[in-house]
């Protein structure tokens, strides 16, 4: 019986470090642009390590990007 | 049987609601930030409906890729025209981090050397180094640091300004009969101060006076 739990935990959380390695790559792959997408603007990099949270993060990204003014300047609205 | 049914649809429902107002919520956000970079806002709209299709889930990633590491339109033209010494009045103040190193060599330091022969057997030389306040050429003795003699009755008192402003020198025509020439043209007092920086000899009156470097 203790065997059983053994093996049930041991799965466990190594499905737990699969899922969080692979949610560390996705992350990754949406990191490394928003990051230069960050800098660009004129924010810190580290504002693309919102990727990592889940389910919101990207969407906390995005909104800092498109509702505050970029520090290092916007393209003007009507066009150029 | 028939409520679970009822709540398993309710669930979908609610979840599929809450996908669509997501969705419509980045859109308009990626929409917003396309446009801050300088591309038309529909870009972005496209490349999140292309995340919903889900076929194509692979290249709404590799556009925030392209988008990431590509020239934007509000960074300009590549070869942005370099401006030297002050920003024209009205130019829009940007952070260091948007203002590009210049990409040629820089400006000559060196100062100017006007030389030249009077009419009556004299000779002036002068050497204009990069200052604040202006040089005045003038026929009459020097009296204050900046006036360059040129004693001849051709010309006035005073006659012309030197202006040096970030390695150029500008001269200024202050209205004499006598009437100053760079390289052979007329220099009037409307044009203003003209860059004479690769000019080789101005005149003043009857004085030809030699540009050279110093």
């Amino acid at each position: 019986m203790s065997y059983l739990i053994a093996w049930v935990l041991g799965l466990g959380s190594l499905a737990l470090l699969a899922l969080a390695i692979g949610h560390l790559l996705v992350a990754l792959v949406l990191i490394i642009p928003t990051w230069r997408i960050c800098t660009r603007a004129g924010f810190s990099g580290a504002l693309s390590l919102f990727h990592l949270v889940p389910v919101i993060g990207s969407f906390i990204v995005m909104a800092v990007l498109a509702f505050s003014p970029w520090p290092a300047g916007e393209a003007s609205p009507g066009g150029r | 049987m028939g409520v679970e049914v009822a709540a398993l649809m309710g669930f979908f429902g609610l979840t599929s609601a809450f996908a669509l107002v997501a969705a419509i919520f980045a859109a308009w956000m990626a929409w917003r930030i396309v446009e801050k970079a300088g591309f038309p806002g529909w870009t972005g709209l496209a490349a999140i409906v292309l995340t919903l299709t889900g076929v194509a889930s692979i290249v709404p990633l590799v556009l925030l890729w392209v988008f990431a590491f590509m020239r934007w339109p509000r960074d300009g033209a590549p070869s942005a025209p370099l401006a030297y010494g002050a920003a024209p009045a009205g130019a829009p103040v940007r952070s260091p981090a948007a203002l590009a190193p210049p990409s040629v060599a820089l400006a000559d330091r060196r100062g100017w050397r006007l030389s030249g022969s009077l009419p009556n057997g004299g000779g002036v030389a002068f050497v204009v180094h990069d200052t604040a306040t202006p040089y005045v050429l003038t026929g009459a003795p020097a009296t204050q640091p900046g006036d360059l003699s040129v004693p001849d009755p051709s010309v006035g008192q005073p006659h012309a300004c030197l202006l040096t402003a970030a390695s150029r020198l500008g001269l200024e025509d202050l209205g004499t009969p006598g009437g100053t020439f760079i390289d052979g043209a007329r220099l009037l007092p409307e044009h203003g101060p003209r860059d004479i920086s690769a000019a080789r000899s101005i005149r003043l009156g009857s004085v030809e006076l030699t540009l050279t470097r110093a």
